[in-house]
């Protein structure tokens, strides 16, 4: 009898093990790239916030030095207020209008191809052309469209969007809503693709209207794609950058404390007074809020899957 | 499926493989492409040899004649006109010499150096500095190699480069040589002048009698607006005109002196004399595409703007500014007429060359007086000036043939538009900000200035 | 009966009115690169804007080739693109596998340490990984490129999320019959996720296609860089020549929009509970 156990066991723990390797065999190829050439150099970017160092002379331990350092730095804390803001209204806009895109263009529509395809156009254009238009549309002159629409529809003062402090975040947040809205949109068409057409039939018979159907199919069903369009949502807005430097820029590069964002202020750090151990201090936090965000939502997707 | 993809994929490489093909096929079509460069690398090899400077090789442990090859990082090879000539000059001199370019691009030049030189695996023998800030850092990496000793083994004679040298000295140490200076203008289009029946601008002119000048040619009609004055949106362009009469520098922590430049600048700005600065901002428009609309009639800018000038106007792009001429930049009350700013381009050793002595001996050859005549005979002004470079650019086709223009060139001080200090890039930061904030109107220019030495006074404190 | 079908016109109607303007919004940038593309680079930032260009300068798209090895530049970006584009897809897709549908230790630390990487810029990593690869001897090849971008994270957190998406009972009753983990990946998995999949190629190709500051950094021999360090050599220190850009730019979407458009027909529904059935 206890042989019997024990073989059992035995069998359990084999089957386990076997189990493991054929799983490390599926994740190696990708795995073993992946922790070599960005995981190690990540971890030591990482411990670098420890350090002082220039990229040449020798490293030097200096405990929490550089997050002293960064949170006494007003431009540090603006671009983690501004960052912080301008991810709180990217996110849940950027995520509504991409699953309002998706499911609009999911539908028979006549020429729902050539749709799509011009809704994925503002993330692969040039950026230059992009923000060209946009500051066409948005200029700080009175003579601008968006301008006169305001004076002369709303009977309101003009606006300097990307120019004025008060409004340069503003600005961007349409602009960033509106360039990567697509891109998210074709996450959302995949995802709608994996729902099957027989919950819906089903639920129609039930006599569910398209809310109804909304609500409790293409939702839940979504929620894997949510999942991932969020955090990957919430770090992208967390690492903007270019669209900062485009907009709030212009030409000359100087972008102020109204629109300084995390990566710009790293960029600054990294590149300019080659302070890399404060950099990295700086992506640490960065880090350290995704991951957070990234843990809730774990949580989230952990209940939902053992629903 | 994966096949499927794949195949899709192959497909799309050909439709790539087939659009190269007709570019490479139309190719030959277009005849004569602008900006040859073989007139002037034709007359250079000749001159190296009647140059005095070759006796001081000796003692400089005379280069062997053992092939070598210089790797130089720089930027623009397409574009610059001077690499190639200065190449040239050099390996006739030095025949068992080859010099290998490697262009790291001009956007993001000084990140991607910085990059390279980090640890000490680098292999460029020679690089080439984009700016102070960039300069300082590289030095603070200490990744640069001291001069100052073959300076004085080989006698080089600072003295020439007009001072500049010492505005990038750090702590007794000079790291670089200048090879290139450009100095601040003002550029003005004569036709405007010609139609408002206004006197050309001078190169005695103080800032009042500029600001008077500017505002005589001014049309705010609109739709056919003339704005007698261009400011680009960098703070050098208004900021700096303070510090041309020596009294102050743009690293001291005080900036008092910077706001009758902002007033006058905003008050123009008000009355439509020049564009609006949140306009120009957002819109991205470049100052040599303002200039070209032919309805600027003057724009202070630095000289770099006239080799751009002269070649567009030849290519047939530039049709509205075509009348063009310089003068001196305009002078404070009671000062000398010739101050300006100025801005260095220079040659480095990193600390990890693998051919120091060559490098080295290459770096003094560029920055020297042959290199000045290879630099001047490409219409580009040298660090090292006399009256011989002033005459070749001059001289240049398509250079503006009044006295004025050439007298233009001829300066009494110049101050970098940002002198070495450990602390150039971030005082920078700081002066770009509220350079920023004053220019859009959202702060008074007494706020910003006081904003500036606040926050200057606390780098300088650290 | 009639009032319903009178709604579902106006409703159509309606929905197509929003999809043009929309279309309209999102073309408007399109129509302003081909048009700067054809003019000289002092009119193009000009306001206003000359949508139609009175004397169009054909010459650009001849220049764009002359004056810059351009079309040395596409070739390699294309080697590039295809390279690591497939690599991609075959490591992200195998490991996803194994990260939604197998149980094994360490899986969800490790699926944890996938996503957070995601979150560090590469800015801060970017100084250690060059001097890294360049102690390896990778520094100016193509290979540090493959490599940086073949094995990235991003791939591996898309695949998983879509396979989570596909009933685990499916992989169970495979397994019953006796399935290998490897045939349940290549015979129900693959096939199953072809939206995923031509998402991913899209990702990526554009990724590839668009990236600049990794080549710019590992790429410093001219026959080696590819078509957006070639684009920004239209930018020089003291000029930029945006018309020649948008030249080249224009064309540089082609490819792009062929991928888009030709993936497009794997974007139909691939499961239905009948097919899972059987």
């Amino acid at each position: 009898m206890a042989a019997e156990i024990s073989a059992m066991e035995k069998n359990m723990k084999r089957r386990a093990r076997k189990r493991n390797l054929v799983a490390y065999s599926f994740i190696a190829p990708n795995f073993i790239g992946f922790a070599v050439f960005t995981l190690g150099p990540i971890v030591l970017a990482l411990l670098l916030s420890f350090a002082e160092w220039d990229g040449s002379n020798a490293m030097k331990f200096v405990g929490l030095q550089n997050f002293i350092n960064i949170f006494g730095d007003d431009r540090f804390l603006a671009s983690l207020k501004n960052t912080v803001v301008y991810s709180l209204f990217t996110v849940p806009v950027t995520l509504a209008m991409a699953l309002g895109l998706a499911i609009l263009l999911n539908q028979k529509i006549k020429g729902k191809e050539f749709f799509r395809t011009v809704a994925f156009f503002p993330y692969v254009a040039s950026l230059v052309a992009v923000a060209a238009v946009w500051n066409m549309l948005f200029t700080p002159a009175k003579g601008g469209i968006v301008n006169q629409l305001l004076m002369n529809v709303f009977h309101a003062s003009p606006l300097k969007w990307a120019a004025s402090s008060s409004t340069v975040m503003l600005t961007i947040i349409m602009f960033s809503v509106w360039k990567n809205m697509g891109y998210y949109m074709v996450i959302y068409l995949a995802g709608l693709q994996g729902i099957s057409e027989e919950l819906y039939e089903a639920a129609g018979l039930d006599g569910a209207n398209a809310w109804q159907k909304f609500i409790n199919i293409t939702l839940p069903q979504l929620k894997p794609t949510t999942f991932f369009v969020t955090i990957m949502l919430t770090i992208n807005c967390f690492k903007v950058y270019d669209i900062v430097y485009m907009l709030a820029g212009g030409s000359n590069g100087v972008v102020n404390k109204s629109a300084m964002v995390l990566v710009y202020y790293i960029y600054e750090e990294a590149f300019r007074n080659w302070k890399l151990g404060q950099a990295s201090a700086s992506a640490l936090v960065l880090f350290a809020i995704v991951l957070v965000v990234t843990l809730i939502q774990f949580r989230g997707e952990k209940n939902y899957a053992n629903d | 499926m994966k096949k499927r993809i794949l195949s899709s994929l192959l497909a799309m490489t050909m439709v790539v493989a087939s659009i190269t093909a007709c570019g490479s096929a139309a190719e030959p079509a277009p005849a004569a492409e602008p900006a040859k460069t073989d007139a002037p690398a034709q007359e250079a090899p000749a001159e190296p040899a009647a140059e005095p400077a070759k006796e001081e090789e000796a003692p400089a442990e005379a280069p062997a004649d053992e092939p070598v090859n210089l790797k130089w990082a720089l930027w623009d090879v397409s574009s610059t006109v001077y690499y190639q000539p200065l190449i040239d000059a050099y390996t006739a001199a030095h025949p068992n010499v080859s010099v290998e370019m490697v262009d790291l691009g001009s956007t993001d030049y000084s990140t991607v150096l910085g990059t390279q030189l980090s640890g000490s695996g680098s292999d460029f023998d020679v690089v080439t500095i984009k700016d102070v800030p960039g300069y300082v850092s590289l030095v603070n990496k200490g990744v640069l190699e001291p001069l100052n000793d073959r300076i004085a083994a080989d006698g080089v004679d600072l003295s020439l480069y007009n001072g500049v040298t010492d505005q990038v000295t750090i702590d007794g140490n000079l790291y670089e040589l200048p090879f290139r200076s450009d100095i601040w203008v003002l550029f003005y289009n004569k036709d405007i002048f010609d139609a408002a029946g206004v006197a050309y601008p001078t190169n005695d002119m103080t800032w009042d009698e500029y600001d008077k000048l500017a505002r005589s040619v001014t049309d705010t009609t609109a739709g056919s607006e003339i704005y007698g004055s261009h400011y680009h949106t960098w703070r050098s362009t208004i900021q700096l005109d303070g510090i041309l009469d020596g009294k102050n520098t743009i690293v001291d922590g005080n900036y008092e002196f910077t706001k009758p430049y902002y007033e006058m600048v905003l008050a123009q700005q008000k009355d439509g004399v020049c564009m609006d600065y949140a306009t120009l901002k957002t819109q991205g428009l470049h100052y040599s595409a303002a200039f070209a609309q032919g309805n600027v009639a003057t724009m202070n800018m630095g000289s770099w703007f006239i080799a751009t000038l002269i070649q567009k106007i030849k290519d047939g792009e530039y049709t509205d500014c075509t009348n063009w001429g310089i003068v001196k930049y305009p002078h404070a009350d009671g000062v000398e007429a010739g101050s300006t700013l100025s801005t260095i381009t220079a040659l480095a050793v990193p600390t990890s060359a693998p051919n120091k002595d060559v490098a080295w001996d290459f770096v003094k050859f560029v920055s020297g007086a042959e290199g000045a005549e290879v630099m001047a005979s490409t219409g580009n002004i040298p660090a090292m000036t006399n009256d011989k470079i002033v005459d070749l650019i001059a001289g240049m086709d398509g250079f503006p043939t009044d006295d004025a223009s050439k007298e233009a060139l001829v300066t009494s001080h110049t101050y970098l538009e940002m002198p070495a200090n450990d602390k150039s890039s971030e005082i920078e930061t700081v002066l770009n900000e509220q350079h920023d904030l004053i220019m859009n109107e959202e702060v008074s220019v007494d706020d910003g200035i006081a904003a500036m030495n606040e926050g200057v006074q606390a780098i300088l404190a650290q | 009966m009639k009032s319903k079908r009178a709604n579902r016109i106006i409703g159509r109607t309606a929905v197509y009115v929003l999809l043009i303007f929309l279309a309209l919004l999102m073309l408007v940038p399109f129509v302003w690169m081909i048009s700067a593309s054809l003019k000289f680079n002092k009119d193009v930032f000009v306001i206003p804007f000359e949508w139609i260009p009175k004397a169009p300068r054909w010459q650009n798209y001849i220049d764009i080739w002359t004056k810059i090895p351009l079309a040395k530049f596409t070739l390699n970006t294309a080697k590039l693109t295809l390279i690591v584009t497939s690599l991609q897809l075959l490591t992200s897709s195998f490991a996803a596998y194994a990260f939604a549908k197998l149980e094994f230790k360490g899986r969800d630390i490790l699926f944890l340490a996938y996503v957070a990487t995601i979150a560090v810029p590469w800015q801060v990593y970017m100084v250690p990984q060059f001097m890294f690869m360049r102690s390896l001897g990778l520094a100016d090849t193509h290979l540090a490129i493959i490599i940086l971008q073949a094995f990235s994270a991003f791939g591996v957190f898309l695949m998983r999320q879509f396979y989570e998406g596909i009933p685990d009972s499916l992989c169970e009753a495979a397994r019953i019959d006796g399935m290998t983990e490897y045939g349940i990946y290549s015979k129900i998995m693959l096939p199953l996720s072809k939206p995923a999949l031509s998402t991913l190629i899209i990702f990526t190709f554009v990724n590839t296609w668009n990236d600049f500051l990794g080549p710019l950094i590992y790429l410093t021999t001219e026959s080696k860089k590819t078509l957006q360090i070639g684009l920004k050599m239209f930018i020089s220190q003291y000029s930029a020549e945006y018309g020649l850009i948008m030249a080249a730019s224009v064309l540089s979407l082609i490819p792009v929009f062929v991928v888009f458009i030709s993936l497009q027909k794997y974007f139909v529904a691939g499961i239905t509970t009948g097919a899972v059935k059987g």
